[in-house]
Parts: C-alpha cells; sequence; structure tokens
C-alpha cells in the first residue's frame, strides 16, 4: 500500500527531496489543522501522564493505613495524609486521560465523515484530486491510510504510558479495570475504537456528501458502535461462576455480573442458605480486550471496504 | 499522437431513475489539435459531458474514449477545470501548485504554472480563500497547464474574469495550445469569447447534439438570408425564420444553390448559435464523421 502512496517517478529538478511526497503530502497539508491539533493532544497528554507518573509514589501514600493519634505502630497519623492533595490530582488526572482514550472515538468519526471526506466532496475538492493523475481509488486509500497510521501510533503511545503512569493499578487510585470509563483507555482496544472511528466517518462522508450531515452521522454511527460494545462487553468472553453455601464474596479485582442469593424462611435476615455469582476475575482483561479489539477491526475492515466498494461504484 | 481527442457514442447519462437524461444518445467524434468550443443553454449537458470526458462519472449508456483510451484511464494526460474552480482555501497559492505537482509527478511544469500566476500580479503567500473569482480561475487554470495535459477540459472558464484578464487568459491558452498541440475543450454560454478562438464546435440542445463538425464546414453549410415574407425556401432546410412586415429573415442549410430573389451572406458564429437556440426543434447535423485528412 505505501508504495502505491508514495508515488513513484521521477523527481523534477528543483524540488525538495525530503519530507513525504505526493499523496501523503497532500493530506497532510491540507488537513494540517487536524495534524496540529492532534499533535497538540499528544504532547498535552504525555505532559500529563509523566506528571501523574511523578506524583504516583506520592498519590498511593495517601492511601496508607493510618492512625489517630500516632500510636507506636508506626502508622503514619491520619491528619498527616489527609494533607497530601496529589491522590486528588492523581486520581482525577488519570481518569481524565483515561475517558480521553475512550472517548476519541467520537471527534475522530466526526472529523472523518466531516472535514476529512464530506466536505471535499461537498466543495468539489475530492474532483480536483481525482482530475490530477491520481485515481479516486488512490486518493481514498491516502485519506485513510495517513491518519490511520498517526491515530493508531499516538492512541497506542498513550495506551502505553497510561498503563505506566498507572504503575502498580491499585483500583482505589485508578479505578476498577472494568470500569465503562476505565476498560477501554488501557488496552489496546482504545487503538482499535479510533480506527473504526475513522473507517465510520470516511464511510458516512461518502454516504452523506455534505460536511456537517456527515460529521453527524459519523458521530452517530460511532456512539451506537460504543454502546452496543459497552452492553455487550460482559459477554465477549466466557464467565466464571462460584457458588457455595452461605455468603460468598468476591475480591474486589473480579468484575461482577450477576449475583444470586437463596435465603431461607426470612430473606435478607442472616445469612444466605447458597449463594451464586457470576463474574470476570481479572484474568479475563486481556482475552475481553482482544476480542473487543478484534471486533473494532472488523468493524473497521468492513467500513473501509464499503466505502471503497462506494468510491469505485461511484467513479470510474 | 492519437488521432481523435474523444470519442462518443450513444452517449447517455441519467442522474437518479426518475429524473430525464442529462446526456442522450450523443455521438461525435472530435479530433487531436482542435480548440472546441461546447455551446448550448442552461442544463443542455454541457458540463456532464465534460465531466464524463474527465473520467469523473460512469456514462449510464453508450460510451465516451479520451485519447483512444477509457477516461479513467487517460487520467494523467487530461486536465479539468470545473466550473465552480474548486480549490482547497486553506492553501497558499505556491502551496496549491506544489498539490498540482506532488500529484502530477510525472507531468508537472514548475515555469508553466508559476508564469500564469505571476501574470496576474498574484502573491503566493495568499490564502485561496482570500482571492477574488477571478484569480482563483487564475490558479486553477496554472493548475491545469501545469499539468502539461494533452486534452484541456474547461467548463465555463472565463465566467468570472474581467474582460482584460479573459483577454490575457485566453491568449496565454491559446499560445500554449498551439505551442504544444494540445486539444482544448471549452464550454460557454457567451458566444462572442468563443469566436476566433475555435475551429471546432460541439452545440449540445436538451442532452443531444444539434451541430458538431468544423466551425468552418458548419458555417459554410448555412447561409443567412433575407427576402420576401412570401417567398418560398423548398427544398432547402429552414433552421429558424421570424418575419418582419413583409420581410423574412432565416437561417438555412442550403440542398442546392439559393434563389436570386434571397440575399445570403455566411452567418457569424453568435447567428449560427443563436438562431439553433431559438429553434430546438431544427434538426441535428453532424459534419465530424467524415475522416480527417488533414491531421
Amino acid at each position: 500500500m505505501t508504495a502505491t502512496l508514495t508515488a513513484t517517478g521521477t523527481t523534477p529538478a528543483g524540488t525538495t527531496p525530503r519530507g513525504p511526497r505526493g499523496l501523503v503530502w497532500s493530506v497532510l497539508r491540507v488537513h494540517r489543522t487536524a495534524l496540529v491539533l492532534w499533535g497538540l493532544a499528544l504532547t498535552a497528554a504525555t505532559a500529563g501522564l509523566i506528571w501523574m507518573y511523578v506524583i504516583a509514589d506520592e498519590a498511593r501514600r495517601a492511601y496508607l493505613p493510618c492512625s489517630e493519634p500516632v500510636a507506636a505502630d508506626g502508622y503514619p497519623s491520619c491528619s498527616s495524609l489527609d494533607a497530601i492533595t496529589a491522590d486528588d490530582y492523581y486520581s482525577t488526572g488519570i481518569a481524565l486521560l483515561t475517558s480521553a482514550l475512550t472517548f476519541a472515538i467520537f471527534p475522530v468519526a466526526a472529523w472523518a465523515g466531516g472535514a476529512l471526506i464530506g466536505r471535499e466532496l461537498e466543495s468539489g475538492t475530492a474532483l480536483l484530486a481525482w482530475t490530477q493523475s491520481v485515481s479516486p481509488v488512490r486518493w481514498l486509500a491516502a485519506k485513510l491510510a495517513v491518519p490511520a497510521v498517526l491515530l493508531a501510533a499516538g492512541t497506542g503511545a498513550l495506551v502505553l504510558l497510561n498503563r505506566w503512569a498507572q504503575t502498580d493499578g491499585n483500583p482505589n487510585v485508578v479505578g476498577d479495570w472494568y470500569g465503562p470509563d476505565v476498560f477501554v483507555g488501557i488496552g489496546p482496544a482504545a487503538v482499535g475504537y479510533v480506527l473504526a472511528g475513522l473507517a465510520l466517518g470516511a464511510l458516512a462522508g461518502l454516504l452523506v456528501r455534505r460536511t456537517l450531515p456527515a460529521a453527524g452521522a459519523g458521530f452517530a454511527s460511532s456512539l451506537v458502535l460504543y454502546l452496543v460494545l459497552d452492553h455487550f462487553r460482559k459477554d465477549l468472553w466466557p464467565k466464571a461462576d462460584r457458588s457455595q453455601a452461605g455468603e460468598l464474596e468476591l475480591p474486589r479485582s473480579a468484575w461482577q455480573v450477576d449475583w444470586n442469593a437463596t435465603w431461607g424462611r426470612y430473606p435478607g435476615e442472616g445469612t444466605p442458605r447458597f449463594t451464586s455469582a457470576t463474574f470476570h476475575p481479572r484474568s479475563h482483561f486481556w482475552p475481553l480486550q482482544l476480542v473487543e479489539t478484534g471486533i473494532l477491526l472488523a468493524v473497521a475492515a468492513t467500513a473501509t471496504l464499503a466505502a471503497f466498494w462506494l468510491l469505485r461504484r461511484r467513479t470510474p | 499522437m492519437t488521432e481523435t481527442a474523444i470519442e462518443a457514442a450513444a452517449l447517455g447519462k441519467r442522474f437518479g431513475r426518475r429524473r430525464k437524461r442529462a446526456l442522450d444518445g450523443c455521438a461525435f467524434q472530435l479530433p487531436a489539435g482542435r480548440i472546441c468550443a461546447v455551446v448550448g443553454p442552461n442544463g443542455a449537458g454541457k458540463s456532464t459531458l465534460l465531466s464524463l470526458a474527465a473520467g469523473l462519472l460512469h456514462p449510464s449508456d453508450g460510451t465516451i474514449t479520451v485519447l483512444g483510451q477509457a477516461p479513467a484511464a487517460a487520467r494523467e494526460q487530461v486536465a479539468y477545470v470545473a466550473q465552480d474552480k474548486p480549490l482547497h482555501p486553506q492553501l497558499t497559492v505556491a502551496d496549491t501548485l506544489r498539490f498540482g505537482r506532488e500529484l502530477n509527478q510525472r507531468r508537472w511544469d514548475d515555469r508553466v504554472a508559476e508564469r500564469i500566476v505571476a501574470e496576474g500580479d498574484l502573491d503566493p503567500d495568499a490564502k485561496i480563500r482570500t482571492l477574488s473569482g477571478g484569480q482563483r480561475t487564475r490558479v486553477a487554470l496554472a493548475l491545469a497547464l501545469g499539468k502539461r495535459p494533452e486534452l484541456l477540459l474547461l467548463d465555463e472558464p472565463m465566467a468570472d474574469l474581467d474582460p482584460l484578464a479573459r483577454h490575457q487568459l485566453m491568449a496565454t491558452l491559446m499560445a500554449d495550445a498551439a505551442e504544444r498541440g494540445t486539444t482544448v475543450v471549452m464550454s460557454s454560454h457567451v458566444v462572442a469569447e468563443l469566436e476566433g478562438a475555435c475551429d471546432h464546435l460541439l452545440l449540445l440542445g436538451a442532452g443531444r447534439v444539434r451541430l458538431a463538425g468544423p466551425l468552418d464546414d458548419l458555417l459554410a453549410a448555412h447561409r443567412l438570408v433575407t427576402g420576401r415574407a412570401d417567398a418560398g425556401l423548398d427544398p432547402h432546410t429552414v433552421v429558424e425564420s421570424r418575419t418582419t412586415g413583409r420581410q423574412l429573415t432565416a437561417l438555412v442549410r442550403p440542398e442546392g444553390p439559393l434563389d436570386d430573389t434571397w440575399q445570403s451572406t455566411v452567418p457569424t458564429l453568435e447567428e449560427l448559435v443563436l438562431a439553433h437556440l431559438r429553434a430546438p426543434e431544427a434538426p441535428a447535423l453532424r459534419l465530424d464523421s467524415v475522416p480527417e485528412a488533414a491531421v
């Protein structure tokens, strides 16, 4: 793919041979504002995550056991731990950046539908490209490949930084791994989401062919995808069951999906006779992530194929 | 070089099932090296025809070949300037020319494009969105000519230029075309701006070819006649006739020597076109299917 994109051919004299060429240059130049914004967002998020890493230990100190008044057992005084503010910054910062990774699909899809494809078709600048020595199919390939590489690389790097800044992943500080705003931002699914958003947006742009409606359609389709996956996430991998007589307590790290207690004569009083729970243990994080990423990549591939099919049908 | 620039056979285009055809059964042949004017009333199918030739649309029926190939295969040799001159508004003039260079790496000529821009006193660092309509046209034409095309398709190219710029750009265009043997196809409804520049005519009406052929041959096939209203014009084909009092003025296609009672002159391009526009039911005339001996 890259071989056809960085168009080969003799370089005319007097041109700068350095830097991107051909369609890659044109995509980067035409969408320079988006490129700059993406660069700024990445820089800000990277700086934020590095700061989070720096204050991570301080934040965790606020969760140490304490005693009041200070006893001889060496625990710090509770008032001294209350004085620590780093945990507030840390928890808020990590939550904010993880949510940003989770919700990046929405601006990406709206941008892809509106600015990347819809506006070009509405204003006729797509025709301008197609009447140079570039076929519509190669044009769309470049339009999708360049942002896909930049989005995947940036999002992937942020996910790694986020996992690094979360250090031990203490759920009291960074939230539970299965939280709806947490799960996506700490695994490869984040990359899958932005790529699916890009493809859905591009397809919406080709279907609607107008800037604002296409941006809206891209946003709406990615919202549906997000809500569907959020709803069915727990079913993406076989759940674990545990049942026993009497009470049952699942560890903190388990994602409890279902819980049933059978009571004796007086429901709700005393201990239940029998308890059963359905849950995902912590070890299900990776299978769940990989299945969700696979689904997202399949959605992205399908939308991309549909976009190419639509373009091929419409243009010679 | 290919001898035929554009050849269309039974070419039709329909946008959507219910709408009427934008083009219907068009057949014509344009030899290479010609400057062809495509004229016709609004909605006659001029823009559709140019888009088909530029490889931007699929024909619904029939075929069109450009430089002996399918339009999509000839993309590299064809330049096209759309009616609304789409350009990226956020790019500077210099970046717009670089856009042309990057996307036409095998053909691009910086000097040609830069000369056209410089003739218009355009600042290379000015953003496209700050330019006037006429300046934008100039940049669009620079982009098209910088590609060094073998076939140049221009859809209403001069519509928003002032007379001076129009004259100057037309001269640049014609000099360039003459020097390199470029075939130029130009649509317009301002017939006056085509006179003297074109040597081939394609008149469209309601999606059909009304007149096609070398301009001189077409003009020679018609006579503008004046005479008494009660005189007969048989057996000549009358394209259009008007009576003022007892005098009749008509554009005819003589089918033999004209009667002495008629005063006759060869029509101008404008008279020929206007008469055909006023009489949409006049029969079509194609003089382009004869093999070109001169090429």
